[in-house]
């Protein structure tokens, strides 16, 4: 997808008999508009000479009647085709807008803000519509009604044709220079637009820290100052576009005047007759119009094409981790391997380093540390959120980047250190993982044993049976209406309820209190054996019964090995199992 | 991940006058009124100069070109013929009359010739004969680009000012609605998802914009025209053009009628653009769950209906606006077949010139090409007034928290907090589901109180009336014996900071989220509460420290550092209420030994209230109360309730 344009290439094609059928109609309009100046010409002529009467007048009239009809019923239908086949380019172009950006890395949404991407997909799509619609059709209609009404007063006088065509070459030029020049402030203007929606999206996604700490005044500081600048990105481009039409009806007029003279000179030495000027003039007016049209295409083009510009750099993007051509599949495991895997952010100022270790299925991994000391960028690597930068990741010998990304995460599951809740009801957001193979058959049925034997495992259920709706309570917006702890333990739930063969846990009992974090921790136990799990967590309960705990530190293992061997390490985990063992010792007494 | 309960559901609207729409939006505009009557009085002389241009063509014709019949046409049996006549005073004129003295009828002074004998003549004859209608032609071409280039000047002009008018309107609307969306209480952000708002503001404004810019100036001209014209035409002939204005009543009807259907299908866009946002926003928010649970044919199907939807909302008003079309498009060239059969038989009879029925026709397509213009405008409009609704059902919405009608002047914390009381309060955020019940509790200045409790026991909902996100149902929140409802609330929120389960950072620099719009803070002061709250270690570990950038979600940075930061940014407010909601969860226990210590210095003189899950941090509060199921069943400080071996003991046990 070398050029732009491509992206619209396919809705055409599909579109292919609106886009004929329409073309038909929209001829059809021309040659009848072309038709009625003919008919008065006639009429006019006659007049002229008072060469008829009542009964030929009504003849002209009835012509003219027909061809209204005719108008009519062209209009209706170029509009529809046309109209239509707009409205499909823009739903699939979001579409396919959409369906890209799932496929996109962690690091993608690292770098962009999902203001930007909104503004993608409302108003830089919008942009293309309108060009697609109403540009097109008016970009078509200016051809052939241009031509036709030269064709015509060629017809007429062709000396006369060429004098009504002398502002057309200044005309091309103008809008060819004012045209690179809209480009670029609309391209502005849209990014504008996309910065100015981050920064709304992020004020209303944030209202209850600026409410608490009073920054109204900054947020409305920030917002008065992107509208600013917005406006006047703007007004910039007003300067173009609002010179730039007005410059074109101007010469569009020229050549009016022009024909005024030079026309009615030839009529009063009687080279033309009166007829023929009148006519002359009416085919000109035919003209004018799509030459001042010139302008409004222009604009629309421009501005469409900025937003198509702005969708294709998106496309464009190659999702960072993807299969390979030859990505083998996967439906088991019995080990998984690091080979000195490691990882690094650009900004960062530590190194990831695993070392080289191997977790056989069915063990238990915990991890530890200090925050900023890498344990969920550790975690990201198996699942490929991230690639790792040096060594390897290997599951039976394979590296993880040869095997099928789909097959690979489906031997996973996964709960981040932020429990993420989807704006739909309890159900829908333990049952996600279980509607994973087909995304247009009807989700695999749940049975509500399976639904609450997950939601006792993550002490889950007693709370959602104290809300009135129970499973269908609806969630809102990131799960809004309920407490960290209750989001916690719904994402906690979406994973037990997977059968996967591994459990990957970013700190899982952080947001609940001890005695949850208690049933919730043995329920993670129950399943070690049969699951491979590795664990991250700041509480010594939840690892201590791993077959390997780790400790990170700035990215790298400190220390490594059983709950016993650690303690008689001495280290960062024999101190804060002491640290927590004291706390513990002091709360019982 | 569907909307579909009524409680997260848009509000279906009834029918909504435009003029009461238009109403409302005349404030924004008013502030610009000067320069909208400047645009204005530009249209008219725009306006004047564009009428000005096909009469300059009909001078010429019925003056130069084909001189007036009145003058020059004379009976000769049953049928008119038109003569040219010519002065034979001028010695080349008589000689060319001589020369062709056949065709020429000379009377006392003149000579006339009949117009279809002209063609017998030589070319060069005929332009002497007429040199002044030659002159006149070329004069009428000058005074035509002079007229046109002063359209043109006019034009930029207008649309210059015109366009900064509405700019800004548009932005002042959009300040306005985003001022009134943020001074909304929490409740409402609960209801309405943020990409619903965000497609208020921007979207929906922009979409406005767009409309309107066009649309008043093209409405303005187009109403300028029509009346100028109507005037010229009566004018030229009244009983003409009575005719031509009889199909008026035909086109106000029918735009009436489309309009008002092509308003229901802009409401469906309207929302089903928002939606669109949400998804494409909660698409990005949970893209590594999305992926990492298949789920991307899923909700990709979702979308797709969604988007079908939308799709489905735009055809239909394609279909709507094409039907509408199709009746102007008969009208337009029905009105004119009428004008060439009426006014025709009017030159047939000689009481109207040919001339004047060529401008005529063509006064009729300036008639009514605006006409159909303004009638096609008012369709599109729908889209903009679909917007307005939008804007002003959130505008109109005043789920703001109750402003006291006697504020108090005084801030609670100018002499220092003294107690803050909760006095039998209920609350609840859906009826009959009540989360707190009969609350009573005092706390001191001072004091460290702890609220334990198991997870949805009610906990962040008291702190949320503290900081008085919600007001209670029934009871009060009191700070030094006054109800806060009656403080001022960022007067009240001044003095509190909140350290949240989730933190929120803002995009920018560590910098900015820890000292927002404080540019003169003395490095003493940054130094003091990055050390305070933990944050030098790792900030200095940073390449660019504290100007280090947070990108959305403040991704770059662990979580446990991103908590670090939230306290950090509780610390530079230096509050006398702190409050910390389960704040120190992602922390490791190393390093909350130092937040403790911090903390405890913080502390000092100040006054805190602290949701706990760890014990330690209970076990050096003053007091503690413990919720449950939204009561309080236990109160005391760390000795007293575990002597009472109740569920605060039970909850210790559990931990070991």
């Amino acid at each position: 997808m070398k050029n732009a344009f491509d992206i619209i290439k396919p809705y055409l094609i599909e579109k292919r008999f609106h886009l004929v059928a329409g073309l038909f109609c929209l001829l059809g309009v021309d040659v009848m508009q072309l038709c009625l100046p003919r008919v008065i010409k006639w009429a006019i002529d006659d007049l002229t000479v008072f060469g008829t009467d009542l009964a030929g007048l009504s003849v002209y009239a009835l012509y003219m009647l027909g061809i209204g009809i005719m108008v009519g019923l062209f209009r209706y239908g170029w509009l529809l085709c046309f109209m239509t086949m707009a409205r499909r380019v823009e739903e699939g172009i979001r579409n396919r807008l959409f369906k890209h950006i799932q496929t996109l890395s962690a690091s993608y949404f690292r770098k962009t803000k999902t203001g930007d991407i909104m503004a993608h997909a409302t108003n830089d799509i919008q942009q293309i519509r309108i060009a697609m619609g109403i540009g097109v059709v008016t970009m078509i209609d200016t051809f052939v009604m241009g031509t036709a009404a030269i064709v015509f007063m060629g017809y007429i006088s062709v000396r006369l044709t060429l004098f009504a065509l002398i502002p057309m070459p200044i005309i091309i030029f103008v809008s060819r220079f004012f045209g690179r020049k809209m480009h670029t402030m609309y391209v502005e203007v849209q990014k504008t637009f996309s910065d100015m929606t981050e920064v709304v999206r992020e004020c209303f996604a944030g209202i209850r820290i600026i409410k608490a700490y009073n920054r109204e005044s900054e947020a409305m500081a920030g917002m008065k100052a992107i509208s600013d600048e917005y406006v006047g990105k703007n007004l910039r481009l007003v300067k173009i576009t609002g010179s730039f039409s007005p410059l074109i009806d101007f010469l569009a007029n020229l050549s009016v005047a022009i024909i005024l003279c030079v026309g009615g000179w030839q009529t009063i030495k009687g080279e033309i007759t009166p007829g023929d000027f009148v006519a002359f003039n009416s085919y000109l007016g035919l003209m004018i119009w799509p030459m001042r049209a010139i302008g409004s295409v222009t604009n629309t083009f421009q501005r469409g094409k900025a937003s198509l510009d702005r969708i294709h750099a998106i496309l464009q993007t190659q999702p960072e981790i993807a299969d390979t051509p030859h990505a083998t599949p996967v439906q088991t495991f019995s080990s998984i391997a690091f080979e000195n895997a490691g990882f690094s952010y650009e900004s960062g100022n530590w190194k990831l380093e695993t070392g080289k270790r191997e977790l056989k299925q069915g063990m238990t991994l915990g991890i530890i540390g200090p925050p900023g000391s890498g344990k969920t960028t550790l975690l990201n690597l198996l699942p490929r959120f991230s690639d790792v930068s040096t060594g390897r990741i290997l599951i039976d010998g394979t590296d993880i980047r040869e095997l099928k990304l789909h097959d690979l995460r489906s031997l996973i599951s996964f709960m981040p250190q932020e429990p993420f809740l989807f704006a739909g009801t309890i159900r829908e957001n333990i049952a996600l993982g279980m509607t994973q193979t087909s995304g247009f058959s009807e989700p695999r049925k749940i049975s509500p044993e399976q639904l609450i034997k997950a939601a006792e495992a993550a002490a889950l259920y007693d709370t959602i049976k104290s809300f009135p709706d129970g499973f269908e309570t609806l969630v809102g917006e990131k799960g809004i209406i309920l407490s960290g702890g209750q989001k916690q333990r719904i994402a906690l739930a979406r994973t037990l309820i997977q059968k996967t063969p591994i459990l990957i846990l970013d700190d899982p009992v952080s947001q609940v209190d001890t005695e949850t974090a208690g049933i919730i921790i043995s329920a993670i136990r129950a399943q070690a054996r049969s699951r491979t799990v590795i664990i991250v967590s700041h509480r010594i309960s939840a690892v201590r019964f791993a077959d390997e705990i780790i400790t990170l530190k700035a990215g790298r293992i400190s220390e490594s090995g059983t709950h016993e061997q650690l303690m008689r390490h001495e280290g960062y985990y024999a101190k804060t199992f002491g640290l927590q063992q004291i706390e513990e010792e002091l709360n019982a007494f | 991940m569907r909307f579909k309960s009524d409680y997260f559901e848009e509000e279906e609207l009834g029918r909504v006058y435009d003029a009461k729409m238009l109403k409302r939006l005349w404030p924004f505009v008013r502030t610009y009124r000067l320069l909208l009557a400047a645009a204005t009085l530009l249209v008219i002389l725009i306006t004047l100069t564009e009428l000005s241009i096909p009469y300059i063509s009909k001078v010429a014709i019925d003056s130069f070109i084909v001189p007036d019949v009145e003058n020059s046409k004379q009976e000769t049996g049953n049928s008119k013929i038109r003569y040219l006549k010519t002065g034979i005073t001028d010695p080349e004129a008589e000689a060319i009359v001589r020369k062709y003295s056949e065709l020429f009828t000379v009377k006392e002074n003149y000579a006339i010739i009949p117009f279809g004998e002209l063609s017998k003549l030589e070319k060069k004859d005929i332009a002497v004969l007429r040199k002044d209608d030659i002159r006149g032609v070329g004069m009428a071409a000058l005074v035509f680009v002079f007229a046109v280039t002063l359209n043109f000047i006019l034009k930029f002009i207008q649309i210059m000012i015109m366009e900064y008018a509405g700019q800004k309107a548009m932005y002042d609307l959009r300040v306005h609605l985003f001022s009134h969306i943020r001074s909304l209480s929490v409740s409402f952000f609960t209801r309405n998802p943020v990409g619903r708002l965000v497609t208020r503001v921007t979207n929906d404004i922009q979409n406005m914009q767009d409309i309107f810019a066009s649309m008043i100036v093209f409405i303005f001209r187009d109403l300028f025209l029509i009346m100028g014209v109507a005037v010229v035409l009566l004018c030229m002939n009244w009983h003409l053009a009575m005719v031509s204005f009889a199909v008026i009543p035909l086109v106000l009807c029918s735009s009436l009628y489309f309009s008002r259907l092509a308003r229901g299908m802009f409401r469906v866009m309207k929302i089903k653009t928002a939606e669109i946002n949400t998804r494409f926003s909660e698409t990005v928010g949970g893209i590594k769950i999305i992926q990492m649970f298949s789920q991307e044919l899923k909700n990709f199907h979702e979308f797709k209906i969604l988007n079908r939807e939308q799709y489905m909302a735009g055809t239909g008003f394609v279909l709507i606006l094409a039907r509408f079309m199709r009746f102007m498009g008969f009208l337009d060239v029905f009105v004119i077949a009428l004008m060439i059969f009426y006014g025709g038989a009017k030159v047939l009879d000689g009481s109207i010139s040919l001339g004047e029925l060529v401008a005529f026709l063509a006064y009729m397509r300036m008639f009514f090409g605006p006409i159909q213009d303004i009638a096609q405008k008012y369709n599109t409009m729908q889209n903009a007034m679909a917007s307005a609704e939008r804007i002003f059902l959130i505008l109109d919405s005043r789920e703001q928290l109750p402003v006291s009608s006697d504020l108090l002047s005084v801030s609670p914390y100018q002499n220092g907090i003294t107690d803050i009381r909760m006095e039998d309060v209920c609350f609840s955020y859906v009826e009959n589901e009540e989360v707190l019940k009969g609350i009573f509790f005092e706390i001191r200045a001072g004091e460290t109180f702890a609220i334990v409790g198991p997870t949805g026991s009610g906990k962040t909902s008291l702190i949320n009336l503290i900081i008085r996100f919600y007001d209670p149902v029934s009871g009060r929140v009191t700070i030094n014996g006054q109800d806060i409802r009656h403080q001022d609330i960022s007067a009240l929120r001044s003095g509190m900071a909140l350290v949240t389960q989730d933190p929120f950072l803002f995009s920018g620099s560590i910098r900015e989220n820890i000292f927002p719009g404080d540019v003169h803070i003395s490095e003493k002061e940054v130094e003091s509460v990055l050390t305070a709250s933990n944050c030098r270690a790792f900030i200095e570990r940073l390449p660019k420290g504290l100007d280090t950038e947070l990108s959305e979600g403040g991704s770059s940075v662990s979580s446990g550092e991103r908590q670090l930061i939230s306290i950090a940014r509780a610390f530079a407010r230096n509050p006398q209420l702190i409050i910390l909601d389960e704040a120190t969860s992602y922390i490791d226990s190393e390093t909350e030994v130092k937040i403790q210590e911090a903390l405890g210095n913080l502390m000092q003189n100040r006054t805190s209230l602290i949701v706990a899950h760890r014990l330690s941090t209970t076990r050096n509060a003053d007091r503690i109360i413990v919720l449950h199921r939204g009561k309080i069943i236990e109160s005391g400080n760390h000795e007293a309730l575990m002597a009472r071996r109740g569920f605060y003991y039970k909850l210790n046990l559990l931990q070991r």
